[in-house]
């Protein structure tokens, strides 16, 4: 990279804070998705909003491209650096500005996580509701350019749903406030399109997150299944009878067995269990908590446990929340797929990913937001056997194929990133592709900001066509042309 | 005004090549959009109809007006010129309930009562009440973002779209999102759109997640001597852990209806919690069921009323505050105001009479009292001469440049709905 360009980094963020070394530099060659690598030009570790806005500005002036990442987890490659480009680690951003209880508001920098989010209102009885399973160690920034769900947003919706405003910096370097500590902000929702938008249009340095008061009263069960299609109809059953729970998550026998191998949260031995939560005033909970069991029970669940103590509940949770990381105990490698279907799809789904499990001769484990369709099939391979790799990537590819066919998406909540750049037509017509990067032109027209994600083809966004006249509109002089 | 030269015959037997003789038709005095007549009007019956007209008037730079049913054609900036008004009205058909998936997909010319009372079917609704729900159309209530006492529980229009098929002001046609409540492939267009008072692109259908009809619901309202009682009211419910569907405030006389909506246990006990958290703060009275659905319409009567209406948002805890200070303004300037609104989100919508001047003036006084990001007074209904005087939008956000490089990529040729949008973007 120019020497100058360097130099100039340098001094913005201090010789500190700047990685050049080739050693330190293979730290940052990944996220989560561990098999997209790349080795960026350079890291910098900027410690304020300010700090970033120099970076940025700096970026734009010498055409450099860059990535902003947060603690890494992403799962789609989202953070991938450039090899010749900069990469904005955000952690040193981790301050909690401000908490305003009474609005049940909070204000934080892009590198907090999480789970600390919560954990600084607990005492207020108050919660920050998305939960990605990452929660431990995801940053905000990071949930906020993935729009991040988790396991409660059947009922609490997403990441858009729970950010009322951010400051951020353009790829210009300008720095933007869009939305506010107050609802409804005038103007076109560009918050709404800043959320998820994989941090290719902005890099956020400042959230105003709700906040939302604990519930009177929480009910969690664990119902075991002869059959995840057993376990399906229970969930179609539950919806069919009017109750959106908090949450309703499903594992299949071998995500049940990893889980068990890894953190013995001493699950029933079953093909299908599924954790149902209920929230809410007590009444309602206990109303529908009774409803849930009998729905359960007339699918054909043979066993029903219910959380008894915060304990209990906890433990169903774990069990449930290390199934990703678990599946190393029962496979050398796996494959995470995340894929969206219809919930009324679930069991014509599972039946052809099952039959693709025989057909491909790789386990397939099943691990699912069944509440909303949001599927996580875990394609076990080992990478020691030659050829199995690309088996697995090919299995999971086709997997989404199905998810498609259901009338389903790509993604419920790891974005599209680099990973998934290919499967984009396969969901999306060119036009409809092309409106979408309409915005990254407004935003970004030098893609400088985290380029070759989401999109398989960037759109030129040069100047647009047609001869240039007076509008009516200027002429009285109530706009005037950009 | 596009094309003047050509006659209106022309321009009619030109656009009726696209849509059919029977779409088309010159303007008359029904057609006027905010004071502005229209040269000519069709109105398609299907999304390609839509998407032929809009190509064909770009071709021949003809700026459009988009209208489903009128209830809202003065909200928003002053258009300033319309040559071609596209009806949405013959695009409403619920086009799919998917009701075991708790989605459907509903065309944006419906109207939003006749939507519900088809997925009434099913005991489900798509949770929104704004006002006019029997002409409203989902396309004017997605492009305004509107919303009714139910926004507590379900949240705005924004809150509930997951996708939509939208033509552009070219005519090409795309889609965003999809028919799963969960979904983040892509960008959202569809909440960009969502109250972009359809300056970007006009949507022709929109998918949204629905709710199940609760068994029962009751209503507690309480009246208080003076709008200053109301602190404490808001402030117990605030810090409790009840669950309503919603928190309305009215005033003059003021009150706050507190709605539940669950199974009858729940509803029973919420009620006579809030019963006691409310005793020795003002005169408090449940209603049930039967009369419940009158108390909520008799409420649903504010939106008929005449003069300007502005929509105020704050911080919650800034409401009464703010509503003490807008009365004393206001009676200096000798206007009258009247409020309601979705107070525990810091929504109210205020209606103002008087002379449009000392109108501006409360308005101009009132923004002055808020820093960016932390409230707003938009006027969303107001006589032209009054958003001559003052922007119905209030002090242009520091992203303006942005919004508009955003209208300039969708509409570069500033065709659709030209003023309306936000600052007229």
């Amino acid at each position: 990279m120019d020497k100058v360009f360097l130099a100039q980094l340098e001094t913005i963020v201090g010789a500190d804070s700047i990685v050049r070394d080739r050693a330190e530099l293979a730290t940052y060659e990944s996220d989560g998705l561990v098999k997209l690598r790349s080795k960026p030009g350079v890291v910098v570790l900027p410690g304020t909003a300010d700090e970033v806005q120099r970076v940025v500005r700096l970026c734009h002036e010498h055409s450099v491209p860059f990535v902003a990442r947060g603690h890494g987890t992403g799962l789609s490659g989202g953070a991938l650096p450039l090899p010749a480009g900069v990469l904005i680690v955000m952690t040193r951003l981790n301050r909690i500005l401000n908490i305003d209880i009474p609005n049940q508001r909070i204000t934080v920098e892009p590198g907090v996580m999480n789970l600390d989010v919560s954990k600084a209102v607990k005492s207020e009885e108050c919660y920050y509701a998305p939960d990605p399973s990452s929660q431990v160690i995801c940053s905000i920034g990071g949930n906020v350019a993935e729009n991040s769900g988790g396991a409660h947003c059947l009922k609490y919706g997403f990441t858009v749903h729970h950010v009322l405003g951010v400051e951020a910096v353009l790829p210009d370097g300008s720095m933007v406030r869009v939305g506010g500590s107050a609802l409804d902000n005038p103007g076109l929702d560009l918050l709404g399109v800043l959320v998820g938008s994989e941090g290719t249009l902005a890099v956020v340095t400042k959230v105003i997150l709700r906040l939302l008061r604990k519930p009177a009263s929480v009910k969690t069960l664990l119902a075991a299944f002869e059959s995840t299609e057993a376990a399906g109809n229970a969930v179609s059953g539950i919806i069919a009878a009017g109750i959106i729970p908090a949450a309703v998550e499903m594992m299949d026998r071998l995500t049940i067995e990893a889980a068990e191998a890894a953190v013995h949260p001493n699950f029933p031995e079953a093909d299908a269990v599924l954790i149902v939560e209920l929230d809410g005033a007590a009444a309602e909970v206990t109303a529908l908590f009774g409803l849930v069991e009998q729905v359960c029970t007339d699918a054909g669940a043979r066993e029903i446990q219910v959380a008894r103590t915060e304990e209990q509940r906890a433990r169903f949770w774990m069990g449930r929340k290390a199934a990703f990381a678990a599946m190393g105990r029962v496979s050398p490698s796996y494959y995470v797929q995340d894929a969206v279907i219809p919930r009324t799809k679930l069991p014509e789904v599972l039946g052809r990913i099952r039959s693709l499990e025989t057909e491909s001769g790789l386990k397939i484990g099943n691990v699912f937001h069944a509440g909303d369709g949001n599927l996580h099939p875990l394609v076990c391979y080992d990478d020691r056997i030659e050829g199995q790799a690309d088996l697995a990537q090919q299995v999971a590819s086709e997997i989404l194929t199905f998810c498609l066919d259901a009338g389903g998406s790509i993604t419920g909540e790891h974005g599209v990133g680099a990973d998934k750049v290919d499967q984009m037509p396969k969901m999306f017509s060119e036009t409809d592709l092309d409106t979408m990067q309409r915005v990254r032109c407004a935003f970004d027209p030098k893609h400088l900001c985290n380029p070759g994600k989401i999109f398989p083809t960037p759109r030129l966004c040069g100047e647009v066509p047609g001869p240039y006249r007076v509008h009516p509109v200027e002429a009285a002089g109530l706009a005037d042309r950009m | 005004m596009g094309d003047a030269a050509t006659s209106t015959d022309v321009l009619i037997a030109e656009v009726a090549s696209h849509v059919g003789a029977d779409a088309v038709r010159e303007s008359t005095a029904v057609d006027f959009v905010d004071g502005v007549r229209p040269r000519l009007v069709v109105e398609p019956r299907t999304q390609e109809g839509l998407a032929a007209a809009l190509g064909w008037a770009a071709s021949r730079t003809l700026t459009i007006g988009i209208r489903g049913g009128g209830t809202k054609l003065q909200w928003g900036g002053p258009v300033s010129t319309i040559d071609l008004l596209v009806l949405t009205g013959s695009l409403n058909v619920l086009v799919k309930h998917r009701y075991g998936d708790l989605t459907a997909t509903v065309e944006a010319g419906a109207t939003l009562s006749s939507i519900n009372a088809a997925l009434a079917d099913h005991d489900q609704w798509l949770p929104m009440d704004p006002p006019w729900s029997d002409r409203a159309t989902i396309g004017g209530i997605v492009a305004t973002n509107d919303s009714g006492p139910s926004r507590h529980r379900h949240g705005a229009p924004r809150d509930l779209i997951i996708g939509c098929n939208l033509v552009l002001s070219d005519g090409q046609v795309a889609k965003s999102g999809g028919i799963v409540v969960k979904n983040v492939a892509g960008y959202d267009l569809a909440r960009l759109l969502t109250g972009s008072f359809g300056c970007l692109a006009v949507i022709t259908s929109a998918t949204f997640k629905l709710a199940p009809r609760a068994p029962s619901s009751r209503t507690v309202s309480i009246q208080l001597e003076s709008i200053s009682e109301m602190t404490p009211v808001l402030a117990r419910l605030a810090n409790s852990s009840l669950t309503p569907s919603a928190v309305e405030l009215e005033w003059p006389p003021a009150m706050v209806h507190v709605r539940f909506e669950s199974v009858e246990t729940s509803v029973d006990q919420q009620s006579c919690e809030v019963m006691r958290l409310f005793e020795g703060l003002g005169t408090v009275q449940m209603t049930g069921t039967d009369d419940e659905s009158h108390l909520w319409e008799r409420y649903a009567r504010h939106w008929d009323l005449p003069g300007t209406l502005i929509k105020i948002s704050s911080l919650p805890t800034e409401v009464v505050e703010l509503l003490v200070w807008l009365q004393e303004t206001a009676s200096e300037h000798d206007v009258e105001i009247t409020v309601a609104g979705r107070v525990a989100l810091g929504i109210m919508e205020v209606w103002l009479s008087g002379s449009h001047g000392a109108q501006a003036r409360v308005v101009t006084k009132l923004r002055a009292r808020f820093s960016e990001g932390e409230g707003s007074a938009v006027i969303r209904q107001g006589a032209a001469s009054l958003r001559q005087q003052v922007n119905p939008w209030g002090p242009a956000s520091n992203a303006l440049p942005l919004m508009k490089r955003v209208k300039q990529q969708f509409d570069p040729s500033m065709l659709l709905n030209p003023g309306r949008g936000p600052w007229g973007i």
